[in-house]
């Protein structure tokens, strides 16, 4: 409005009434909004690809072809012998569904309208479709809770909010990108509810209530924050009609449609997590109750029969929650829970939970990484809300203190914080501009100066314009800050890695996709592959082979299996490997190019989780530290830990490379240490493949190294090493054997090393050279790995008798006993 | 139906049965000298009579080589060279071990001078000859021709190991045997000790005094002895190049302490069985069609439900006589397997197709279908076949439970009662209302 600088544009909007430019314009803002929170999310599409990222959306993407490919029963019952084998996993009954059915419906539904979209793409753009939506809802709530004008500011504030983008960027494809809209949903009807007392306002919430429950098992935040709500309105004496109806009605109809969803089950009558929200339905019950009693009686009677009732009723219930607790009618409050209470508890007692990147502590720093100039203004919200207190500010109250606390336990629920941060905030900036912008006098009208006679209120237009430049300089830094986060920080799918060369240019690491791709061209359909958990949904979808655990934690034994396996002996971790019939295992290591979370820094992890159950009691963390306490693998390192199998597996070979200069060969770049154990050979296993970027490059680049190993049933068909189907003979000749191979071996050695190595390096080298067009850097490579030699020897070499025997990958038949 | 790619996926695993066996004989005879040709002349024509492509060569022939272009060119090897010092050729201990981990099959003679070759062999195999210029002596049970070392031992049929695939019927005449003991080494199951001497006998220089325990001692000491390996090649070691000589197929045996004495030994006998199981001509089963299915079927479904009545079938054959013929053995059995066992049952056979119907256990998973058969003299069967087992789909569960007929009731009382209250509560309220008026 105050544009009024003439032109065509501006005549035609200034002749419309006030309430037309009012609704154009809050239209206009909000659509604008809406754009740029589609936009901002999109870095990593332009950036990259159309990729899903990440760990979980992998899963849900392939959960969401199939229900598009199969329909809904057939995803319904869907048992998954891919995953978790042998135990299979159903899925149908293991997950929430809301985000897959959402994204098929979505399917169907442009292909309806003849719009022939890839699913892959309707995955893709969902988050950020959905966070479009959720600026609407964020601008409904606002709106209730306090006018339009700070409705359009919480719109436009979550638009660009890191903590939530971090969720809901283009490809990050999971069950938050959409919950975060429902949940807001949820609360924008809840309220509606609460100010008109109406049933349809309340079925209408609960309706909201189930898909937030199909989509995310943070619907507990949700289905305890609601009755909290109304326990504080009954403890205020702010406990009405309205509210009766609106909660028992959410209430009723939101518990039986959330009992559909088969995951959750007899969940919301069972488990302690549902029974605040049972136990406030009954308390509005009684509150009602009573109230009516108290209409009808005179004060003295009903003081005398409220107390008798309260001790009846109080001993009798706290007996019966007993009992039930007791019988384990009431499940025991689940791990994760008591990780929110209690942020040591996971540590302490759940290696799981605690080994989670996103279920630790959130730092300071991460709260203004993720909120900025939100966690100065959410205070100055809450202020305003205390101010002028009605039903529904008691709601955003609660909500803004308990999820502030929730935040502060886990870093992962700093998304429930990030809408409410942005709510009150836009409270707050709404308040302290609707307040001085009125002091501001209009500059036309400077012929009025006689009415600045406040005296009690001195500079009064200056102090004003200069907080409300304060105020835009903020939003303006805000904005800047978020972009700025979302383009360094969330935007990188972490399948795919880059790194700034020195000229600044990216470099673009595809290691994962190639393993990955490996394992699905080149092993049998049905081989199955070992690796930690945290890359069994991406194995899964991309290299589609069974894998024996996933990201989906639900059975520790079994991880605990896995981890047992990787932190034993070769000997020992044999004998799992085959009761569990693996055929390959995948390991990621980082160590030659820099890359920090490798299996070796997840190590201490397998290590905790292998040895939290009884078949692992053997394995304990102490055994792989120094004396000194110290995690080490160089040479002062546990000589448990440089025997292990993953130790082994992940610094195969890697004592005779080069990874920079004036270092030793075998030099960690990530540990920064020359490891401790060089030469080995595996025993039981192959080196099946390793992907490219073994080669060390300039100092900045970041590179992965995945190892994958053959055993079990085809190491036996290929076995070529000595005693493998005989078994030892007498042990005195055989040493002596051994000891002559070695020498034979390194004869060989000698013989056909330089030979390999020369032409090894012209293979190597063509490598370098197409990523020195790419990226200018200035390059060393100092030695190749010798695998690749393999690879482009093999074919020369096939009749030829002698490889350099290090690189002909040695199978081996462990002793196994009948 | 839901089909997750390859929600099925058949596994069979045949690969125990070389391809070769029972019908490629390309055998390479290895001699010391060319004289044995005719010194053991009755076990080679045998073995020709039966179908074996016998390629002789000396020992040191410098041309010597199992393998070209990375295939075999043999598919058993004799080695009738004790003494020899170092294989000509491209051929070594190593080579021979490859062979073996190949599939291929051998037959080592020893005798009282072995090479270091041939011990070194053994030792892969698990045996361990005794050391040079010894000999399996044996006071009591020596043949009459024997010259006075007391080394030409009487071996009765009773020391045989009871497994007739590989030695055939026991016959009584014992055998006749002169060279080198072996002990087996006791922490590998795979090694058959398949004759032994008598607990009289002991291995020691036949001329020296006695001022050292010996290797081997009374029935510890081997005379012949077979290793199966994992792979099913089959080795077997003789102490004694004479075993197979046509002096001792065809002499007369008599303990010399006035023992009973038999025509002819038998020596022929046990060498030929030996051979023939050796060379995998006898004692290999293979696995034909594998069939399952839910009973009252035809085909495997993609993945059985929990509680399935299912039928499984698999059909054996053996070797036997120069053809494949139905196997008849009773007591294999079949496992369904998820890391262990849940179902155990034996197999019903009839003419060597083994059957069985049984209940899938209330656990889904992937499963295995595992035939394991492993027996004395027989090639190591072994069968998997995977398949999954899924959990009821939200159809097949009952509709009505009868132990919840309760809370239908209470249920439905329910919705009738809100019925009635909200009728009368509806009704009434005009009426309160003029009564308070």
């Amino acid at each position: 409005m105050k544009s009024s600088a003439g032109g065509f544009g501006t005549q035609w909007f200034l002749k419309m009434s006030t309430d037309k430019q009012d609704t154009l314009l809050k239209m206009s803002i909000l659509t604008i909004a809406a754009i740029l929170s589609f936009s901002t999310r999109l870095f990593s599409v332009l950036r990259f690809e159309s990729v899903i990222h990440e760990f979980d959306p992998y899963f849900n993407y392939r959960s969401t072809r199939f229900l598009t490919e199969e329909g809904f029963y057939n995803f319904h019952n869907w048992f998954d012998d891919r995953a978790w084998y042998p135990l299979g996993r159903i899925i149908g009954g293991t997950i929430y569904p809301g985000l897959m059915l959402t994204s098929a419906i979505l399917y169907h539904l442009a292909w309806f309208l003849n719009i022939t979209i890839e699913i892959r793409n309707v995955c893709v753009f969902l988050a950020p479709l959905f966070s479009s939506l959720t600026v609407m809802v964020t601008y409904q709530l606002t709106k209730e809770l306090k006018d339009a004008g700070a409705g359009l500011i919480a719109g436009a504030m979550i638009a660009i909010v890191p903590g939530y983008i971090s969720r809901s960027v283009a490809g990050s494809y999971d069950n938050e990108g959409i919950a975060i809209f429902c949940m807001l949903l949820t609360y924008m009807l809840w309220i509606k509810a609460v100010k008109t007392g109406s049933v349809f306002w309340a079925s209408l919430c609960a309706l909201a209530y189930f898909y937030m429950v199909s989509s995310w098992g943070g619907y507990v935040f949700l289905i305890n924050l609601i009755p909290l709500h109304v326990l504080a309105l009954m403890l205020t004496g702010r406990f009405s009609h309205r509210i009766y109806v609106a909660y028992s009605t959410v209430y009723c109809l939101g518990t039986i449609l959330s009992m559909q969803i088969s995951f959750v089950g007899f969940q919301p009558v069972q488990s302690s997590e549902h029974m605040a929200a049972l136990g406030v339905f009954g308390l509005c019950q009684i509150h009602t109750f009573v109230d009516y009693v108290r209409s009808k009686l005179t004060g003295e009677q009903f003081n005398l029969l409220f107390k008798s009732i309260v001790l009846l009723f109080g001993s009798v219930g706290t007996l019966a929650v007993a009992i039930a607790t007791a019988l384990g009618k009431i499940s025991p409050w689940t791990g994760r829970f008591y990780s929110l209470l209690d942020p040591s508890y996971a540590k302490n007692n759940i290696p799981i939970i605690a080994s989670v990147s996103e279920h630790q502590p959130t730092t300071w720093s991460s709260f203004y990484f993720d909120l900025q100039l939100l966690v100065f203004m959410f205070p100055a919200g809450l202020y305003f809300c205390f101010k002028k207190l009605t039903d529904s500010n008691i709601f955003i109250i609660m909500y803004g203190v308990t999820s502030i606390y929730f935040a502060g336990v886990m870093v992962r629920l700093m998304l429930v914080l990030a809408p409410v941060m942005c709510i009150l905030s836009a409270i707050g900036v709404s308040g302290v501009l609707s307040t001085y912008m009125k002091n501001i006098e209009a500059p036309n009208k400077k012929d009025k100066k006689p009415k600045r006679a406040d005296l009690t209120y001195p500079l009064k237009h200056e102090i004003a314009t200069g907080v409300v430049f304060m105020m835009t300089a903020f939003l303006v830094t805000y904005t800047f800050h978020c972009t700025w986060v979302t383009s360094e920080a969330y935007s990188s799918p972490s399948i795919v890695l880059s790194a700034r060369a020195g000229d600044g240019g990216r470099i673009i690491f595809d290691d994962f996709r190639e393993a990955y791709y490996w394992l699905r061209h080149n092993t049998a359909e049905d081989a199955k592959v070992m690796s930690w958990w945290d890359y069994g949904y991406q194995i899964t979808a991309m290299a589609n082979r069974t894998i024996l655990v996933d990201n989906n934690t639900w059975n520790n034994t079994h991880i605990s299996r896995v981890g047992q396996a990787m932190s034993s002996t070769e000997d020992k971790a044999y004998e799992i490997m085959r009761e569990l019939d693996v055929n390959y295992v995948l390991v990621i290591f980082g160590g030659l190019t820099g890359y920090s979370s490798d299996d070796i820094n997840k190590f201490l992890w397998m290590v905790r989780i292998g040895g939290s159950t009884d078949r692992g009691a053997h394995i304990k963390e102490h055994d792989y530290y120094t004396p000194q306490g110290e995690f080490r693998v160089d040479k002062d390192g546990s000589p448990i830990l440089l025997n292990c199998l993953m130790y082994k597996m992940c610094y195969y070979r890697f004592g005779q490379v080069y990874t920079e200069q004036n270092k030793p060969t075998g030099y960690d770049r990530v540990r920064n240490a020359e490891i401790g154990n060089k030469d080995f050979e595996l025993d039981v296993l192959e080196e099946a493949y390793t992907t490219e970027h073994w080669l060390l490059i300039s100092d900045q680049c970041l590179c992965i190294s995945f190892a994958t190993y053959r055993t079990g049933k085809h190491a036996k068909s290929f076995a070529t090493n000595s005693s493998l189907h005989r078994l030892p003979g007498c042990r005195r000749h055989l040493q002596q054997n051994k000891v002559n191979d070695n020498q034979q071996e390194e004869n060989h050695n000698e013989d056909h090393g330089p030979a390999a190595r020369k032409k090894s390096c012209s293979v190597v080298y063509s490598t370098p050279d197409n990523t020195n067009s790419h990226g200018g850097v200035d390059r060393q490579v100092l030695m190749p790995k010798p695998f690749i030699i393999q690879l482009a020897d093999s074919a020369d070499h096939l009749h030829s008798e002698p490889i350099a025997p290090h690189v002909l990958a040695v199978a081996a038949w462990v002793k196994l006993m009948k | 139906m839901a089909s997750s790619p390859a929600m099925f996926a058949g596994l069979l695993l045949a690969s125990c049965i070389a391809l070769s066996c029972g019908l490629d004989k390309k055998t390479l005879v290895l001699l010391d000298n060319w004289s044995l040709r005719e010194t053991h002349s009755i076990f080679f024509k045998s073995l020709r009579d039966d179908g074996y492509d016998l390629t002789f060569k000396s020992a040191d022939d410098s041309g010597l080589s199992l393998s070209k272009y990375g295939e075999f060119l043999y598919s058993n090897l004799i080695i009738f060279a004790p003494s020899v010092e170092e294989f000509g050729g491209n051929l070594g201990v190593s080579s021979i071990t490859n062979f073996i981990d190949n599939g291929g099959n051998v037959i080592v003679a020893a005798s009282s001078s072995v090479g270091d070759p041939l011990r070194e062999l053994a030792t892969e195999c698990g045996l361990e000859f005794d050391e040079e210029n010894t000999a399996v002596i044996d006071h009591l049970n020596f043949d009459v021709s024997d010259e006075g070392r007391h080394t030409t031992i009487v071996a009765d049929s009773e020391f045989l190991l009871d497994a007739p695939i590989i030695v055939g019927k026991k016959s009584a005449a014992p055998y006749l045997f002169k060279g080198v003991g072996m002990v087996a080494d006791p922490d590998n199951p795979l090694v058959l000790p398949l004759l032994h001497a008598s607990s009289s006998a002991y291995s020691y220089q036949p001329d020296a005094a006695i001022d050292d325990y010996p290797l081997a001692i009374g029935t510890n000491t081997l005379l012949v002895a077979a290793l199966q390996a994992r792979n099913n090649a089959r080795v077997v070691f003789v102490g004694s190049i004479d075993f197979f000589s046509d002096q001792f197929f065809s002499s007369s045996v008599q303990k010399a302490n006035g023992g009973k004495k038999y025509e002819k030994s038998g020596n022929q006998e046990l060498a030929l069985n030996l051979a023939n199981w050796a060379f995998k001509t006898r004692g290999v089963l293979r696995v034909g069609d594998v069939k399952h299915h839910k009973q009252g079927e035809k085909e495997p479904p993609q993945a059985y439900t929990i509680f399935d009545m299912v039928d499984y079938s698999i059909e054996i054959e053996e070797y036997k006589d120069g053809k494949w013929q139905p196997f008849n053995g009773k007591d294999i059995q079949l496992e369904f397997v998820r890391i262990d066992p849940f179902v155990r049952t034996t197999l019903g056979n009839k003419n060597g197709l083994f059957h069985t119907t049984f209940k899938l256990p209330d656990v889904y998973g992937v499963y295995q279908f595992r035939v394991d058969y492993n027996r004395m003299g027989y090639t190591h069967l072994f069968s998997t076949t995977q398949v999954s087992v899924r959990p009821l789909q939200h159809t097949q569960y009952e509709r009505f439970i009868p132990t919840a007929y309760p809370y239908y009731v209470s249920a439905f009382s329910m919705m009738v009662g809100v019925c009635l209250f909200s009728v009368v509560f509806l009704h009434f309220k005009e009426e309160n209302k003029e009564k308070k008026e």
